[in-house]
């Protein structure tokens, strides 16, 4: 006796070949498929589970780099800011990060801003500084902004001005390494 | 003598009986507690102001201030992860829970999120700038992004990634949204809050007759939606347009659970795929398995129909750039965010992030899913779990991933005959919230 429910739609449909024809209701009897189908989504499930972990553990580290950044600035400069930009390197995807902050209170960005790169490892919950440079008020932090280079950027060649603009603090390198 | 006996033990199970059920009520009772409070300190921190998880908004739920701290991502998470673990915990009790008890539960759930600020998200700045660039300074913003009106009091909420870009929503939420244009910036935030609950709870409601009329149990598909922390927290907190397109996703499936052979719902059916879709293009998503799986022309008629009435009305006020959703779609597609798994596979494997070959691959996997699950809905399977799965797939495909993107599966999963779509579209959303964790184990300060 035929399953009533898997009987296949009659009309126009009935002229395909029977492994062609739509049902109203799937076939009992499937279960190897439906095996292999539950397989296969455990196995999707499980991989996506291993890429969500292994990513969060990325940005764990990434967050701890980044506590790191600011202690060191906060160390280096003596100011306590909270609000402090970090830009990490998403073109080469290198650990060296650069902070920038005020030189004096102030709004964010009211002020010149003394940005420092960061490189090498976490240690004492630290990271070496290798070079910085400054920016004018409300200038973003742009090649044709940037002056004062010491250090690392100086040796790169990252600021495009030769002086202070007229206004602006003057440019005193820091001290570089760790803090 | 053994009539006593039996008498008295039928006393002592009857005992253990309502001791046990006594026990799983106080349960129960502990975590509707949990969703509660977690849910209303969510709020209350939410409604001290802008913060990292905050958007700038006007204060319209000044009043709730007093009480909770500026929200960060620890208490917010902590709040999340409670949440979640209680939500388990209801899904596992449901079937002990009074009907009472879980319509008020996901009422006040509901309400809470309402009263309170916008979560998370500032897309809801961005529905309004657009029907202010519409309504109030005639500016199309199907040509222009809200950077057009600058000047207009909304735009200072808008989120800065998205202040040059033109709207990718459909000419029926835009048209929905421009009632509201006049009614200033924070008069038409409440507006779109009440469309977002008004959604969600006609969401709910359909969720609740297709559960019926499929013979599932509709008390566990009302709290599976409902009560979810994502459709609560992020959809209805942020009053994300997704709620809508669910809504008339949800209607077409009920008009086609409910359509005899040749009536009329059948057409209905169609022309509410086509306003889903007009909300939010992946809302065309369920029209080739609805046509699979009734084998007739009618849905296809009732597309028609309102498809040339609203082209029409949308080529009016919008010009062709309102009826194109096709470019809007190419455009949204070539998006990326950190919270997709893509990126996370990429990452996995030491790429920094998704290339355009990977997009290409992504469309390739995405269209052999599809034409599986054609195939098997051709052969009778469950047409309602076939559109959840290709939904869900192309949540996971798409390497522009929201939380609120995650819901679009999330009713027609309720009320699935394959519970595994179920289990699949709770475990992208546990993932997703996973991945929020990392601020919570290692916070930047």
């Amino acid at each position: 006796m035929s399953d009533p429910a898997a009987t296949p739609a009659q009309g126009i449909w009935g002229r395909l070949p029977e492994w062609a024809r739509p049902l109203n209701e799937e076939r009992q009897g499937l279960g190897s498929r439906r095996l292999a189908e539950t397989t296969i989504l455990i196995l999707i499930g499980v991989f996506l589970a291993v890429a969500t972990v292994n990513d969060v553990v990325l940005q764990t580290h990434v967050n701890h780099r980044l506590s790191a950044d600011l202690l060191t600035w906060r160390t280096l400069t003596g100011h306590d800011y909270i609000n402090l930009d970090t830009e990490q390197d998403i073109k080469t995807h290198t650990t060296r990060d650069t902070v920038c902050g005020n030189v004096s209170p102030g709004a964010p960005g009211a002020r010149a801003q003394l940005c420092l790169a960061m490189t090498g490892p976490v240690v004492s919950g630290m990271r070496t500084v290798s070079g910085g440079y400054y920016l004018s008020p409300y200038h973003p932090d742009l090649y044709a902004n940037r002056y004062g280079c010491f250090g690392l950027p100086a040796q790169e060649g990252l600021c495009g001005r030769t002086s202070a603009p007229s206004g602006s603090p003057l440019d005193p390198p820091l001290p570089t390494g760790r803090p | 003598m053994s009539g006593a006996l039996a008498t008295s033990v039928e006393r002592r199970e009857g005992t253990l009986a309502t001791s046990a059920e006594r026990r799983w009520v106080a349960l129960a009772g502990a975590l509707t507690v949990v969703l509660l409070a977690a849910t209303l300190e969510i709020v209350l921190d939410a409604a001290v102001g802008h913060s990292p998880l905050i958007p700038k908004s006007p204060s319209i739920a000044k009043w709730m201030s007093g009480v909770g701290e500026r929200l960060g991502y620890r208490v917010f998470l902590i709040a999340l992860l409670a949440y979640t673990g209680a939500f388990a915990g209801i899904l596992l009790l449901a079937r002990r829970l009074s009907v009472r008890w879980a319509i008020a539960l996901v009422a006040a759930l509901q309400l809470i999120v309402f009263v309170g600020p916008i979560l998370i998200s500032t897309d809801v700045f961005s529905y309004i700038a657009y029907a202010r660039m519409g309504v109030e300074h005639g500016v199309n913003p199907y040509l222009h992004g809200p950077i057009a009106i600058s000047a207009d009091p909304v735009y200072r909420y808008v989120g800065k990634d998205w202040i040059k870009v033109a709207t990718a929503y459909g000419p029926l939420y835009t048209l929905l949204s421009y009632p509201l244009a006049p009614l200033g910036v924070a008069g038409a935030l409440w507006g779109m809050k009440l469309e977002a609950l008004l959604a969600s709870a006609g969401t709910l409601a359909l969720t609740w007759r297709c559960a019926r009329m499929r013979g599932l149990d509709p008390k566990l598909a009302l709290l599976v939606v409902g009560v979810n922390p994502l459709w609560v927290i992020y959809g209805l907190g942020g009053a994300h347009n997704d709620l809508i397109m669910t809504l008339l996703l949800m209607g077409a499936v009920a008009l086609t659970l409910s359509a005899e052979r040749g009536s009329r719902n059948e057409i209905y059916a169609g022309a509410a795929v086509l306003g889903a879709t007009l909300v939010k293009a992946t809302g065309i998503v369920l029209l080739p398995f609805i046509l699979l799986s009734r084998r007739r022309i009618a849905p296809l008629i009732g597309v028609a129909v309102a498809g040339v009435a609203f082209a029409l009305i949308a080529y009016a006020v919008f010009g062709i750039h309102g009826v194109d959703i096709v470019s809007a779609l190419n455009r949204d597609s070539a998006f990326v965010s950190s919270d997709a798994f893509p990126t996370e596979i990429a990452h996995l494997f030491g790429k920094p992030g998704v290339f355009p070959i990977d997009h290409d691959l992504l469309e390739a996997m995405l269209l052999l899913i599809v034409l599986h699950l054609l195939w098997r809905t051709w052969r009778g399977y469950d047409w309602v779990a076939a559109s959840g799965w290709t939904l869900l797939a192309v949540v996971v495909a798409s390497t522009w991933l929201l939380a609120w993107y995650t819901l679009w599966a999330l009713p027609l999963a309720a009320i699935s005959r394959d519970r595994r779509l179920l289990y699949a579209t709770f475990a992208v959303q546990g993932l997703f919230i996973v991945h929020q964790l990392a601020p919570l184990l290692a916070p930047v300060s």
